[in-house]
């Protein structure tokens, strides 16, 4: 067995390195395909937690207009607060908003320009926490029923949806892009296997009639398609190594706030799939090479 | 000089030598004077009666036995038609007969290359037909191949070459180089032995294919034409080669053009014409009557 392992690998490199041109295209090919894969996995994993972020966070705001008395916003409130699908209400005054909306700027480094203005600007709101982020029921209609208090009410049901639209959008595409250079790999695998197949055929006729069994003849030739995957992988993910800081970066403005031990998941996950999608093209394009051009049995005909 | 001219130069007596003490020897010498001499050898196909016979008796078990073995190709070519042979373990038998006759088609059926379309083949007992397919390495590993252009790899040397038939057999690396070892020294190739074929003399390249057809000590050699791209004399030197390996035991079976060497031999000789078998007997390469 092990005697058998180290002939079939020793041939598959031998092959490898005889078949130069062809071997190179389909490594380089690979690449280009587990980059595909890679960059579709880490887009749509990080819009996926950024998505989950979002939703966590959900909440309905209705920003009061200018000089509503107290008892009017308070009716609103508690009109909200009845409402089956709300969590909670708060209420934030002008100042208080000033003040978030000033300590926000100072954490982003801005220069807090409010304060030339003299008057205050921003405008109090009630922040409404629903039940399930997705289930806004009558919210909005209570907030708008008494007319003129709420002046806008913002809730992320839009961006949400927009988001889901964007990731299913990039979902699909991705997924059809990758279906067809996936195809194109393993031709140019089946390919690469079939030159050495015949690049081989001096060869695997002696070895046909010196009694060398089947696997002796096809193992070598599979385990070149698994070599050109791995290899593959390895460059893929030596590149997506060297690139790995814009993409953090990347993953980071597509989701604002990633959870702990998302990106060592995520690598974990991205070396997994690219290792895994090598392999398994490389051995398959490998395998249906040698299925179509070493199949020969003998006729009475 | 290398060493298979040497040997050639002592040509046909040299050979003859090593053969003393034969029944054949004397004959080599003026075959045509021989034949004279002898002009009946056995009628008819006595010969293979008495294979038949003796395979019969338990005497000697056939290695090679065709029974009434048609072959039919896709393009309706017949080119065997209902051939019975038998080829008792330790003969040396040639297989003669003008390009198309079936020596090739004969030989497919015997390596499983090819089935027949109908009747059986039995090497060494097993009935070629019903050999599952994972089982096929195993017959060919009994049955050593020769051929007219040798089939050598070029890129590898003579140890190389014949080292390979074990490697992917899957024996043991350091079985191997003992093995070969003995096989060169069986050939006379030893010093050439990390040569390419392309360095090597047609009778060497020869030579290293009949070692490399040895290794796993066949009960059966089948040589189609080994002698068919040697200059005479060469000839000679790998014929006495095929007798010293049919000396130890196996059986060898050699399909050949060559009229001198088998006139001379006064071996057991089956014809072929057509796909039939014409003539089956001991004697020369043409009918001697």
């Amino acid at each position: 067995m092990i005697h058998f392992l180290a002939f079939a690998i020793k041939r598959a490199i031998q092959g490898f390195w005889r078949n130069g041109v062809m071997s190179l295209a389909a490594t380089i090919t690979m690449v280009l395909m587990l980059m595909l894969l890679a960059g579709l996995l880490i887009v749509s994993s990080s819009l996926q937690v950024g998505l989950d972020t979002i939703e966590s966070k959900v909440e309905v705001l209705a920003f009061i207009n200018e000089g509503v008395s107290e008892e009017r916003v308070e009716g609103l409130r508690a009109d909200v607060e009845a409402l089956p699908e709300v969590a909670s209400v708060t209420f934030t005054t002008k100042e208080q908003a000033l003040e978030e909306f000033r300590a926000t700027q100072a954490a982003a480094g801005n220069e807090d320009l409010t304060r030339i203005t003299g008057t205050n600007p921003i405008p109090a709101k009630l922040n409404i926490k629903l039940k399930d982020p997705r289930v806004f029921g009558q919210v909005r209609e209570t907030l708008l029923g008494p007319p003129g208090v709420v002046q806008e009410v913002i809730d992320t049901q839009e961006t949400i949806d927009e988001l889901l639209g964007v990731t299913g959008v990039l979902r699909t595409a991705g997924l059809v892009i990758l279906a067809v250079v996936g195809l194109t790999v393993l031709l140019i695998v089946v390919n690469t296997i079939r030159m050495a197949v015949m690049s081989r055929r001096d060869e695997i006729e002696i070895m046909r009639l010196v009694g060398a069994s089947d696997g002796f003849v096809r193992w070598p030739f599979i385990f070149e398609g698994v070599l050109v995957g791995l290899l593959g992988a390895f460059v893929t993910l030596g590149l997506l190594a060297l690139a790995s800081q814009p993409i953090g970066q990347l993953a980071r403005v597509l989701a604002a706030h990633l959870p702990p031990g998302f990106q060592q998941n995520l690598t974990q996950q991205v070396i997994g799939v690219v290792l895994g999608a090598g392999f398994l093209l490389g051995g398959l394009g490998a395998s249906i090479s040698v299925r179509t051009y070493l199949r020969r049995e003998p006729g009475t005909g | 000089m290398p060493h298979d001219r040497l040997v050639a130069m002592t040509g046909v007596r040299g050979v003859l030598r090593s053969l003393a003490g034969r029944r054949d020897a004397a004959v080599l010498e003026r075959p045509t004077q021989a034949a004279r001499r002898e002009p009946l050898a056995l009628p008819g196909r006595a010969s293979e009666r008495r294979a038949w016979a003796d395979a019969a008796s338990g005497a000697r078990r056939p290695s090679v036995a065709l029974h009434g073995v048609s072959k039919t190709y896709g393009n309706g070519k017949r080119a065997l038609v209902d051939v019975d042979l038998l080829v008792p373990e330790g003969d040396f038998v040639f297989l003669v007969g003008p390009s198309g006759a079936g020596k090739s088609t004969l030989i497919k059926l015997l390596v499983r290359d090819e089935l027949p379309t109908s009747g059986s083949v039995f090497i060494a007992g097993q009935d070629l037909a019903r050999l599952k397919r994972r089982h096929v390495p195993r017959l060919r590993r009994q049955i050593g191949i020769v051929f007219q252009d040798f089939k050598l790899l070029p890129a590898r040397t003579v140890r190389e070459n014949v080292a390979f038939a074990l490697e992917v057999t899957g024996t043991p690396g350091r079985q191997i180089r003992p093995r070969v070892d003995r096989l060169l020294a069986l050939v006379g190739l030893s010093d050439q032995a990390s040569q390419r074929p392309a360095q090597l003399s047609g009778g060497e390249q020869q030579r290293t294919a009949i070692a490399r057809a040895m290794v796993h000590d066949p009960r059966v050699v089948i040589a189609d034409e080994p002698t068919g791209n040697l200059d005479p004399l060469i000839s000679w030197e790998i014929i006495q080669l095929l007798l010293r390996i049919n000396e130890m035991g196996t059986t060898v079976l050699m399909a050949t053009h060559n009229a001198e060497v088998v006139t001379a031999l006064r071996k057991r000789v089956i014809a072929l014409e057509e796909g039939r078998i014409v003539r089956d007997e001991v004697g020369g390469y043409h009918r001697d009557y």
